[in-house]
């Protein structure tokens, strides 16, 4: 390859400004190590772009230098605090943030001196975080259930039914809470036998006997005694919960366990 | 140390690498500017431009090591950290967030490079001496990082005409900044 030729291909531009492909920079780099000359006129370029680029610098803001500088010295005690944290059991939600925090400060600072312990022991911190974090998000679902329960039961426009047992069931009992604006119906399951694994209660809504299928209660949300939002219903005179197969019935088939009116 | 000593390279370098408070203190009072000017004309808000600086300078600080003087200046070096950080930080999801999506395939991409108050300073004040094409084939691969093969597939235009043509085009970025 002719040597003037590649010098004024433009990929010593290409090369310093980091423009070229893999392929390129490594080509590149042999033919520096080879050619002077090449060497030369990268040189040249460099220096006319820096200079360029220092004249037409743009001050940063003030701060940025102090806050960088902060964060070098902050290694060391950010460092002191992280190795004695770690120690005691991290479980605990205070120290676990203060884990994170130090381990964000040394992650700015990053110097590669301390990057290999710290990245496993930021891990472990980080383990911690997310189990803290789901206990969080189950807490909060449990709080949401409770806080639309009572809300529901505040409800001007709601109407009660106390299910009581029949004979299948003496001491079982129920409530449900019927709104007659949006007609949303609400079960709370007070006390009831837990069904056999193949079978499931069924809640249904009578009118002048005749039942309407306000669907399955699902056991999980039944075992903790929430508000259970069951099938719409427009009218009403009374409810009833069956027992039947799993997966519920379109007719009722099993035993009634619970029953009354509004 | 004297506020006005002036460091040869090659000293600057070797006290860099050795962790030297004072010299990295006289790197950033150098060359911060110079690289908040580019950096500012990838990411365009104030915020994210002051976030990448602080980053770029913690990485010449972690990678100072990894810096070869045989392959060229220590601020080609500085001033690739600084481009690399500051097209990262676009993509970022916060910094898409904040800003409106646009498509690749825009005929805005014709006027990239055109942004008032963006480009009337460095390098881009130089890429307007060049022809409209040459000036957005630059903006699309060193302001804004795109391969040359994206570039293709995004103009629909052979591969090879983009390297040529960029190539044309840094063939006469070199005679316009020397």
């Amino acid at each position: 390859m002719n040597l003037k030729e590649y010098i004024s291909s433009g990929i010593i531009e290409s090369y310093v400004l980091g423009i070229a492909t893999e392929a390129e920079r490594e080509e590149f780099e042999a033919m520096c190590k080879q050619h002077p000359e090449v060497v030369q006129a990268r040189n040249n370029f460099e220096l006319s772009l820096e200079n360029r680029l220092l004249q037409d610098a743009v001050p940063p803001p003030m701060q940025l230098k102090e806050k960088l500088q902060a964060t070098f010295t902050n290694t060391d005690t950010a460092t002191a605090n992280y190795n004695e944290e770690v120690v005691e059991t991290p479980v605990r939600r205070l120290s676990v943030w203060k884990i994170m925090a130090a381990a964000s400060i040394l992650l700015l600072a990053g110097t590669a001196f301390w990057a290999f312990s710290l990245n496993n022991k930021y891990r472990e911190a980080q383990k911690a975080n997310e189990s803290l974090k789901q206990q969080l998000t189950q807490s909060s679902a449990a709080l949401a259930e409770v806080q639309r329960a009572s809300q529901t039961l505040q409800n001007p426009a709601l109407k009660t039914a106390t299910l009581q047992g029949t004979e299948n069931a003496p001491g079982s009992f129920a409530n449900i809470y019927w709104d007659t604006t949006s007609k949303d119906v609400y079960l709370l399951v007070n006390n009831m036998p837990k069904p056999a694994t193949n079978k499931q209660y069924q809640l249904w809504a009578l009118i002048e006997g005749k039942p309407i299928d306000l669907g399955v209660i699902d056991e999980k949300v039944w075992q903790q005694k929430l508000l259970i939002k069951m099938k719409n219903v427009p009218n009403a005179q009374a409810f009833a919960i069956t027992l039947e197969r799993e997966g519920g019935s379109p007719t009722p088939e099993g035993s009634m366990y619970v029953k009354g009116e509004l | 140390m004297n506020a006005n000593t002036t460091y040869e390279e090659q000293e600057l370098v070797h006290l860099l690498k050795q962790k030297d408070d004072q010299a990295f203190s006289y790197l950033y009072d150098n060359y911060a500017g110079a690289l908040y000017g580019v950096i500012k004309q990838i990411v365009t808000d104030v915020e994210s431009g002051n976030d990448v600086l602080q980053e770029v300078f913690v990485s010449i600080w972690r990678k100072i090591d990894s810096y070869d003087a045989s392959k060229g200046r220590l601020f080609t070096w500085m001033l690739n950290i600084a481009r690399n950080a500051a097209i990262d930080k676009t993509r970022s999801k916060g910094y898409q967030q904040n800003l409106r999506q646009q498509p690749l395939l825009d005929d805005d991409m014709m006027h990239a490079a055109v942004r008032p108050g963006i480009d009337d300073y460095g390098l881009k004040k130089v890429l307007f001496k060049l022809k409209d094409e040459q000036r957005m084939l630059i903006d699309l691969s060193y302001y804004q990082g795109f391969t040359h093969e994206q570039i293709a597939k995004a103009l629909s235009i052979p591969l090879g005409t983009v390297k040529t043509r960029i190539r044309s085009a840094l063939t006469q970025l070199r005679t316009l900044l020397s």
